[in-house]
């Protein structure tokens, strides 16, 4: 029933996608029209020019082909020209496209549930956001707008040639339905089997490769070097086996193309010589007929391409819709930027066990937390000290028990609001030192941010920077190592306004020096009234916390 | 940039076999294009001209399609022939070059997969290692669409191209020259505009560049955002970004896009050209129907070659940088380790670093510096100090894995031999240890475990290997309490059978059991 629901889903998410969007109708149809008139021009071009040497033959005065030698050089110059304004109309229309697209899904995404925006890893966001909407704008420029134009171009050429001999209009019509839609069927088959082999195949393939690298050292000292390599040589054949799957009907659309080509050649020169013969049309008339089809299937050519990347961008929008699921109305907005006026609230917990969906759920604990308090959560990985966190952070519902702030139920509002939770991998933008720290809060001062930078030990650190506080981090805090990437987490934490903080595995990745800043700040967030509440498994950092609450095996909260 | 990389011709059996087939492939398909033209003009020519035709109109190449072509029954079946064998060529060139891109792409994943793993750890934390995993993952499946759709067209317009154009020149010089005259003109105008549009675009991009990452950036903070409640705002500056990289954008496209329009206008403007002339040198008499026929059939398939590889051109790129960055890796040469005499067993023996010093990637610093110690058989040696200072590399060098920048690695046999690392097999050397490295690979299947498990498992595989030196680097980092005395027990055990026990951790626990606690640390490197 849910596959069900789920294959319902995916079906038409490019068009749901593409809607969301909002593509503009007047700019579309601009650059179906003039990339119709590039690829027009050509047949234009083959048109006029079979009719004028027909022409020509009859030695007529050079005058009577005047006219037909501008429209020829017209034509010539034509293509080059409107093929450039259909390249940057399309591309104007998808890139505009692709803004409004990533804003709908930041808006959905930033008034989803925080059970569904919390976990979400940096690469999956990035994945979807960057790459996949690429491939929705691509879905424009390189699927629809060039279908819609073989449509048209097509049109244009079976209806000159109907107008002219009606039989000749069914010869060309009938192959270019054949290039047309059985290269697309044969191209989509072998999309299919691309992304088959994608999860198969390939993913064997790169799993090997990576273990082979990555593991090399490995593999020298236990002696598996050369099993490494022969898996790898095993896995790019079966890969190779399973590429046959894709190059067979990319190659019978390569065919089917030509072939239905060549037939409407031969069959247009057959209609036009016999009409001629029989004196149904005139030699200029047959001239044009049968030379026609050499350019009217260049749009249709474009055809295996088109679909190609129409079947990528299908699935880049059933990922977009998998991480941002389009909701029926706009949701109202949970949580407010402003904090809330408390500057102290307790935290407690009643046999709260939490768990995400299809999770085994954690043991139950019960803790209280007043302000001022540290509490250490500690527990091996993987016991689900993180899922916790969620859960008293009002993220996530209990799977059983109640978790409360100041009595009342914790709920989703409250997280942001009341409770700020620093995430084990919570992002560091590509901004400022300083502006990294006013994610906390927008006011934070010079002052403010030396103070607390100074509490975590990295004062001298940024003052040393080549722009102080106004240094730019490398996106992902990619210019900063391991440990001042911590600290400076912490300190953001500290210059949070939020009476109660949930802080997960912050001795991680930090040295002897940075744990003692870890205890500064804790000891400062304690200072100021505070309710604190740290996930770790590093033991050495419990002497940090005013008591204790393992989930490995559960302690009373003494 | 060239259009073929010479070390794929000279150093991949696949690309030189695909290469010489698609010329001749090529080839064919020229002689059929040109004969099909050829076949078409006598086809079409009767019915155009005022009076029947009694002499050839095509020449010396005309021999090639006789006369009696121009018979509706006979010119058909001579279409139909042609039309075959061009649908065959298409179909098996399809074929081969999937064929050929796949193979290609395995055997150079092969030789950089092998080649980078003898490159050792040092070049693989540098600045070319690091990129090495996407350059055998995703960048070399670029060089499919280039063995697809680039080679087999630049074959055509090496091929097809000029044999069009001599065909041409052999029914009529005046269109011939038109064609030639036009033909450099192509690449002409495409350098030109090139170079003069090089440093904009170059801006525009890195603008892009600049804008796109941060839309990136901002939006994957979303969670962390969430997390502190200041998610709302920046929906606004995603919009406002956004548009700005689309500006940027489309300055870019501007004028990237003026190169694909002069090659179009070109080619274009020059069959029109071929077509006007041909029409009114009709109107004179000074051209037979036929051969104006003919040439009007050719003259765009002289430049379709031409044109597709300009519009190929993105693929040829993204796949000849794959080639390079593969090459470039396999042309690195490998820093030899260790000699070339038999490695000992190392059962009994004691180990000795001295003065052992490994520069970063980056050469500021030497992490470790001055690195002095023994492991000695039955005892556990604990390397402590703080993150990045060293421990790890100093690991890989007593094994042999890395060429340090100075000291020593040797070993005091239970003999008392004293046999330098320098002077034996390095990959023997290597097989006498037992090693656990921080994150454990195990191979394929291992790559679907989680890390707790394929630590416990690779600590399996130390604990029981039977080799004399056991070396482990953070084994209880992602381990429980229980597990953690496990190990520690486990270690103890290893010790007490003789092992000698090399271990670089932080955790208390276990520099309490080590026998001796060797402090690792980093120093700024003297430059020389």
């Amino acid at each position: 029933m849910t596959d069900l629901l789920a294959t319902q889903m995916r079906k038409g998410a490019l068009r749901r996608v593409l809607g969301d969007a909002g593509l503009s109708r007047g700019r579309t149809v601009l650059a179906v029209l003039t990339g119709s008139a590039a690829l027009g021009s050509a047949v234009g071009l083959a048109a006029v020019a079979a009719w004028m040497i027909a022409r020509a033959a009859g030695m007529p005065s050079p005058a009577d082909l005047a006219i037909a030698a501008v429209v020829v050089r017209f034509f010539g110059i034509g293509r080059g020209l409107f093929r450039y304004l259909e390249r940057l109309t399309s591309h104007d229309v998808a890139l505009r496209g692709a803004v409004s697209l990533r804003v709908r899904v930041y808006e959905r995404l930033a008034h989803a549930p925080a059970a569904h925006v919390l976990p979400l890893t940096r690469g999956q966001v990035m994945a979807r956001i960057g790459a996949d909407v690429d491939a929705i704008a691509d879905a424009v420029v390189r699927g629809l707008i060039p279908m819609a134009v073989a449509v048209v171009v097509s049109g244009v050429s079976v209806g000159i040639a109907a107008f002219m001999v009606p039989l000749a209009g069914v010869v060309l019509a009938a192959c270019v339905l054949i290039a047309g839609v059985g290269a697309a069927a044969l191209t989509l088959r072998s999309a299919r089997a691309a992304a088959a082999l994608a999860v198969t195949a390939d993913a064997r393939v790169t799993e090997s490769a990576l273990s082979a690298l990555e593991a090399a050292a490995e593999h020298r000292v236990w002696g598996t070097t050369a099993s490494a390599e022969a898996e790898l040589a095993e896995a790019d054949a079966a890969s190779a086996r399973a590429h046959e799957a894709i190059a067979r009907p990319a190659a019978l659309a390569a065919a089917v193309q030509t072939l239905a080509a060549g037939l409407a050649l031969i069959g247009s020169i057959a209609v036009a010589v016999t009409a001629a013969a029989d004196g149904a049309i005139g030699p200029t008339t047959a001239a044009v007929i049968a030379l026609l089809p050499l350019a009217a299937f260049e749009a249709v050519g474009a055809v295996p391409a088109a679909m190609q990347q129409l079947f990528r961008s299908a699935r880049a929008a059933e990922r977009i819709e998998e991480l941002a699921p389009p909701s029926d109305a706009d949701a109202p907005d949970h949580a407010t930027s402003d904090s809330d006026p408390r500057a102290s609230a307790v935290l407690e917990a009643r046999e709260v066990s939490a768990a995400w969906p299809r999770m085994t759920p954690t043991v139950p604990v019960s803790l209280r937390v007043a302000p001022g308090e540290v509490l250490a959560v500690v527990g091996r990985s993987g016991i689900g000290k993180t899922t916790l966190l969620a859960t008293l952070g009002g993220a996530l519902a209990p799977a059983a028990g109640e978790a409360l702030i100041d009595g009342a139920a914790v709920t989703e509002d409250d997280l942001g609001t009341v409770v700020a939770i620093t995430a084990e991998d919570a992002h560091l933008f590509g901004t400022t030192v300083l502006e990294n720290l006013r994610v906390a809060r927008g006011s934070v001062t010079e002052d403010e941010a030396l103070d607390a930078l100074g509490v975590v030990g990295l004062r001298d650190w940024a003052v040393a920077l080549p722009d102080g506080l106004d240094t730019v981090l490398g996106s992902g805090g990619g210019t900063v190592s391991g440990g001042e990437r911590r600290r400076l987490l912490l300190a953001r934490a500290l210059l949070a306004p939020h009476p109660v903080h949930l802080i997960d595995e912050p001795g991680e990745h930090l040295d002897r020096a940075g744990r003692e800043a870890l205890r500064a700040a804790l000891a400062r967030l304690s200072g100021e009234g505070r309710s604190v509440v740290i996930v770790t498994h590093d033991l050495t950092l419990l002497d940090a916390a005013d008591r204790t609450v393992s989930l490995d095996a559960v302690n009373s909260d003494a | 940039m060239r259009p073929v990389d010479p070390r794929l011709i000279a150093r991949i059996g696949p690309a030189r076999r695909y290469v010489i087939t698609t010329a001749v492939l090529g080839l064919l398909t020229a002689i059929v294009i040109g004969v099909q033209a050829l076949v078409i003009a006598r086809l079409v020519a009767p019915v155009l001209a005022p009076s029947p035709l009694t002499e050839d109109g095509l020449g010396w190449i005309g021999t090639i399609v006789p006369t009696s072509a121009r018979a509706l029954e006979t010119g058909v079946v001579w279409l139909a022939a042609l039309v075959v064998v061009r649908v065959l060529l298409v179909g098996i060139q399809e074929r081969l070059a999937h064929r050929a891109g796949v193979a290609v792409i395995a055997d150079l994943r092969g030789r950089v997969v092998a080649h980078a793993a003898r490159l050792g750890p040092r070049w693989a934390a540098s600045g070319e290692g690091s990129t090495v995993t996407t350059t055998v993952t995703r960048g070399l499946d670029g060089l499919l669409p280039y063995f697809v759709r680039y080679l087999p067209q630049l074959m055509l317009a090496a091929t097809v191209t000029p044999i069009m154009l001599l065909v041409v020149l052999d029914l009529d010089w005046i269109s011939a020259a038109i064609i030639a005259g036009t033909l450099p003109l192509v690449p002409l105008f495409m350098i030109l505009i090139g170079l003069v549009t090089r440093q904009h675009s170059a801006k525009h991009l890195e603008a892009m560049q600049r804008l796109s990452s941060r839309v990136l950036d901002l939006i994957s903070g979303l969670p962390t955002l969430r997390a502190l409640g200041r998610h709302r705002g920046p929906a606004g500056r995603v919009r406002e970004l956004g548009n700005a990289q689309r500006r940027a954008t489309m300055g870019s496209l501007r004028i990237a896009f003026l190169s694909g329009m002069v090659l179009e206008l070109l080619t274009t403007l020059a069959v029109a050209l071929v077509a006007v002339t041909l029409g009114f040198r009709l109107v004179y008499g000074e051209v037979s129907i036929e051969t104006a026929l003919a040439v009007l059939v050719l003259a765009p398939e002289v430049y379709l070659p031409v044109r597709n590889v300009g519009m190929h051109f993105h693929a040829s790129a993204d796949g000849l940088a794959a080639a390079d960055a593969a090459f470039d890796v396999l042309d690195t040469p490998v820093a030899r380790v260790g000699g070339t005499g038999p490695a000992p067993s190392l059962a009994g023996a004691t180990l000795s670093m001295r003065g052992l010093a490994v520069a970063t990637p980056d050469g500021r610093r030497h992490a470790p510096e001055s690195l002095t110690f023994d492991a000695p058989p039955g005892s556990i040696t604990a390397l402590v100090g703080p993150n990045g200072d060293g421990k790890s590399t100093a690991l890989l060098a007593l094994m042999g894995l890395l060429r340090p920048d100075a000291g020593e690695v040797s070993a005091m046999l239970a003999d008392g031999t004293s046999v330098p690392l320098d002077d034996v097999d390095a990959d023997g050397w290597a097989r006498e240890f037992a090693w656990v490295p921080q994150r454990p690979d195990l191979g394929v299947p291992g790559r679907t475990m989680s890390l707790g498990q394929r630590e416990r498992a690779a600590l399996a595989r130390a604990f029981e290997s039977g080799r004399p030196v056991i070396v482990l680097d953070e084994p209880t980092a992602h381990l429980d309490i229980e597990a953690r005395t496990e190990v520690v027990a486990h270690i103890r055990a290893a010790a007490a059978r003789g092992v000698a026990v090399v271990v670089a951790t932080h955790e208390v626990e276990l520099i309490a059991a080590a026998d001796a606690v060797v402090e690792v640390a980093s120093a700024t490197a003297v430059t020389p």
